[in-house]
């Protein structure tokens, strides 16, 4: 069996299931197991939200989120586990936008990398989020150039430099 | 040559359909394309900053491409703007 899910999820078809996120990284291995969920908020710098359309270049989603995996086993080594999974579509309110989940044999290493997989996603996956407003109004939110970093198969693993650790609104 | 641009996220204002046929001259690099992107997009519509389109990487289904990188042979390639996904 495969030791990473990477997926794209049609939110007209199906919705993201955090139990089978769950489930996959599940292993009588592992005592640790993390899982992070993000999902639709009703507001956003002071404007109240009532939606996102989530809008996604898949091919390479999906390499960044084998690239993913490939810097999250070289960061906190083997065995891990990892689940990797974004909605594409129109989501209401609290839908489920992104599940993340890392199994490894104590916690640590499975909150390392859970937040690296969802901190690299947040920053170098081509997904686009476009909010949606009570007035009526929508909007594109701001992101992260893809041209100011270098991609996660292309960066150094463990002790270098990275962008993932700066704050910003999205 | 002949390009296909698809558009993705805050692009997809630049035209309803969804993609930009540009011509551009042979051997073009990537960095020289967005700059004529640049200057077709004044022309082609105000919906999409200059800002925009200089933050944004051209790309494969494949790869992320470089400004020294040249342009693929078939002419088809993708813009990203700056991505905000999770």
């Amino acid at each position: 069996m495969e030791d990473l899910y990477a997926g794209i999820v049609d939110i007209r078809t199906a919705r993201l299931d955090p139990a089978a996120a769950l489930a996959f990284v599940s292993d009588a291995r592992f005592g640790g197991i993390a899982l992070f969920v993000g999902r639709v908020r009703n507001h956003n710098l002071g404007r109240i939200v009532t939606g996102i359309t989530y809008d996604l270049f898949e091919p390479l989603v999906l390499k960044t989120f084998r690239a993913i995996d490939v810097r999250a086993r070289a960061e906190v080594g083997e065995p891990l586990k990892l689940y990797v999974a974004h909605a594409k579509g129109d989501l209401g309110l609290e839908d489920l936008a992104v599940l993340v989940a890392a199994g490894t044999p104590h916690r640590d290493e499975a909150f390392r990398a859970c937040r690296l997989a969802i901190e690299v996603l947040k920053h170098e996956a081509p997904i686009w989020k476009q909010e949606h407003y009570l007035d009526g109004d929508s909007g594109w939110s701001e992101g992260c150039s893809l041209c100011e970093a270098a991609p996660a198969t292309e960066r150094a693993p463990a002790g270098s430099h990275t962008n993932v650790g700066h704050v910003h609104g999205h | 040559m002949n390009l296909h641009l698809a558009l993705y996220g805050a692009l997809r204002d630049a035209d309803p359909t969804g993609y930009l046929e540009l011509e551009v001259p042979e051997g073009c690099t990537i960095g020289e394309l967005r700059e004529h992107l640049v200057a077709f997009l004044k022309t082609h519509t105000s919906q999409v900053s200059e800002s925009a389109v200089r933050g944004s990487a051209l790309a494969t289904t494949d790869t992320i491409l470089h400004d020294h990188d040249s342009i693929p042979r078939n002419g088809e390639l993708v813009i990203l703007p700056p991505v905000s996904g999770g």
